[in-house]
């Protein structure tokens, strides 16, 4: 019957146009990335040769590809938890207020919505040395004796001398985007900055679905301090969005490239050289397409693996959900 | 009752610390999209400057009198935003691009989608086992192999390359998929009798039962595309007629003279408020759309 044989071929032209272009688009440029990079194939090049491992060997040996992992790493180290501890901080003090969570909530979600480059490229004006706001606040802060004396902890009885603020109020404030020791660090405070809101949002959801009465249990059983029922009760329920929000801004992190093109161009002298970044330069500006496959496998190999990582937990704590 | 009145006003002071900082980039991109070059150079005039109105040294360099070249500086930052680059083009190669990428995903997401929860054939698990597969690689990852197979096809700087990487999105299959299992079957099964074939059930029952999933997914579409700058970045190299906003913006900063940081100020303002605007009067539904990759 025509109508059988009908039915039997709808569910294969159904996943047709998905399945070839999951194959086309996704698997085989990973597999052509991981030929490429045993290769030292430039485009326009007819003639291409094989050059064993050595594209990976430059990778773990060369200066500028150490310091191209060891930024990816800082970045990822510092913009994971400090946007995750901001995002989590943020969603217990929201959820706890009486009024305005609403407001709270839409303003720390905005710069999810903003374009990275555009917002890096407004802060990137407001850390310029000379006509940008922050170092006319924080200098405009040394000459107010109130200001001085907080931030460079001499209220405490520090010695304004050696203290961050007070150091930098006597020798200058720092070039950000241009000093080799900050730069890397005013990137992490806008990833940080743009990061923050959309784990704020996965947690105060994972918050609302807690139940109430395990707060009161928790009391009865004598967790009497606000810090013991987060201990026993709002942490460990929160298990589950806190292994998803690790991960998504893991792999996020691993990604920057908008604010590092724009601002820095990796530098000065390859301090912000991530990761993205070095594919970019080296295989799509330079033509160094070996290099440039051999990092992507490397990328490829750190994503999958944190997603990985994440699977096997959710596994694992699946009777929390 | 007074301790807690004291805790709360502790809780509105921090977090209106973080509104401030928060805000402050968006505050400063506004101010600085209104203000004169002098006073932006000075860091003067408060929110909006005293709009004073200057003279256009560019203009005035064109031979036109110096009359004709006096304007308002938020009048000079706007109209020389959509003068000196083709702004308009950047916006309308935005809408394109992200309109279009967002149907295509649709329509190669939905039938897959139905096929693999309503329908039963042979290697349903292993396209279903593919498609968990390919949810591990980010395509912002795979963009050097994608670059050099669009370059062999000739495809750098043009639409499709703009589009053609994000036509699969296996993230959308996946979504609808788990969306299509709590759909009822006797629902199919009454479409069925009424004489349906297959391709008008998924375009004409499950698509309309489906319109909350797929509003929150082109919410997450939209925003992602719009704000893409990477990915245009590599397949765009120079024809300009072919940028989309971010590259637009990146354009014009990449060779700025101390004139322009205003009208810099008034690109990144038009990219950015449409989005921002959108989810102030829809923020229920943008919170849910974008974290979306949350309702695994």
């Amino acid at each position: 019957m025509t109508g059988r044989a009908q039915a039997r071929t709808v569910p294969y032209l159904f996943v047709a146009p998905a399945v070839t272009l999951m194959v086309v688009i996704l698997l085989v440029p990973v597999a052509i990335a991981a030929l490429l990079s045993f290769t030292d194939y430039s485009l326009g090049n007819a003639d291409f040769s094989f050059v064993g491992i050595d594209n990976y060997e430059d990778i773990f040996s060369r200066r500028t590809y150490a310091k191209m992992i060891a930024s990816s790493l800082i970045y990822v180290g510092v913009v994971v938890p400090a946007s995750i501890g901001l995002g989590l901080g943020s969603a217990l003090l929201i959820s706890s207020l009486r009024f305005a969570q609403d407001f709270y909530k839409a303003v720390f979600f905005l710069p999810t919505m903003a374009a990275l480059l555009a917002m890096a490229i407004v802060w990137e004006f407001m850390l310029n040395p000379t006509i940008g706001s922050v170092n006319a606040l924080l200098s405009a802060g040394c000459a107010s004796p109130f200001w001085h004396g907080l931030l460079s902890g001499a209220f405490l009885g520090v010695d304004p001398a050696t203290s961050w603020y007070g150091n930098a109020c006597a020798t200058g404030f720092p070039l950000w985007l241009g000093d080799r020791a900050y730069a890397l660090g005013s990137l992490c405070f806008i990833g940080v900055w743009q990061a923050f809101g959309f784990n704020m949002v996965l947690y105060l959801a994972g918050l609302t679905a807690i139940p109430r009465e395990l707060y009161h249990a928790a009391e009865m059983d004598g967790a009497a301090s606000a810090w013991d029922r987060f201990r026993l009760v709002t942490w460990p329920l929160l298990g589950p969005t806190t292994v998803f929000v690790v991960t998504i801004t893991t792999i996020r992190s691993f990604q920057v490239f908008d604010s590092v093109e724009a601002l820095t161009a990796g530098g000065p002298s390859k301090s912000t050289y991530v990761m993205m970044y070095a594919i970019y330069e080296k295989a799509i500006r330079q033509n160094l397409i070996g290099i440039g496959a051999a990092i992507t496998v490397v990328f490829l190999i750190f994503v999958m693996a944190v997603t990985l990582i994440q699977r096997h937990y959710v596994e694992k704590r699946v009777h929390y959900s | 009752m007074m301790r807690s009145g004291i805790g709360e006003t502790f809780k509105h002071l921090v977090l209106l610390i973080g509104v401030v900082i928060v805000i402050a980039p968006f505050y400063m991109m506004v101010s600085y999209s209104l203000k004169s070059p002098s006073e932006i150079q000075t860091n003067s005039g408060g929110f909006a400057g005293s709009q004073q109105p200057f003279v256009d040294e560019y203009c005035v360099k064109l031979g036109n009198p110096e009359t004709a070249c006096t304007v308002r500086p938020a009048v000079y930052n706007y109209v020389t935003a959509f003068s000196k680059a083709p702004l308009l083009r950047y916006l309308l190669n935005g809408v394109v691009v992200t309109v279009s990428i967002f149907l295509i995903q649709v329509v190669v997401a939905l039938p897959c989608a139905y096929a693999l929860s309503k329908l039963t054939f042979y290697g349903r698990d292993v396209v279903f086992s593919l498609v968990l597969f390919c949810l591990l690689i980010p395509v912002h990852a795979i963009a050097l192999p994608l670059y050099i197979m669009l370059s062999k096809v000739g495809l750098i700087n043009s639409y499709a390359a703009l589009i053609v990487p994000w036509t699969i999105s296996v993230f959308g299959i996946f979504l609808m998929r788990q969306f299509f299992l709590t759909v009822p079957d006797e629902l199919i099964d009454a479409a069925r009798m009424d004489g349906m074939s297959e391709f008008s059930i998924v375009w004409r029952v499950m698509l309309p039962t489906a319109v909350p999933a797929l509003l929150a997914f082109a919410i997450f579409s939209v925003v992602a595309h719009w704000n893409d700058y990477f990915w245009p970045r590599v397949v765009i190299t120079g024809n300009q007629d072919l940028f989309t906003p971010p590259l637009g913006l990146r354009d014009f900063r990449g060779d700025l003279d101390g004139n322009d940081y205003g009208p810099m100020m008034a690109i990144a303002t038009v990219i950015v408020t449409p989005l921002v605007v959108a989810f102030l009067i829809a923020q229920r539904r943008f919170i849910e759309g974008i974290t979306l990759t949350g309702m695994k």
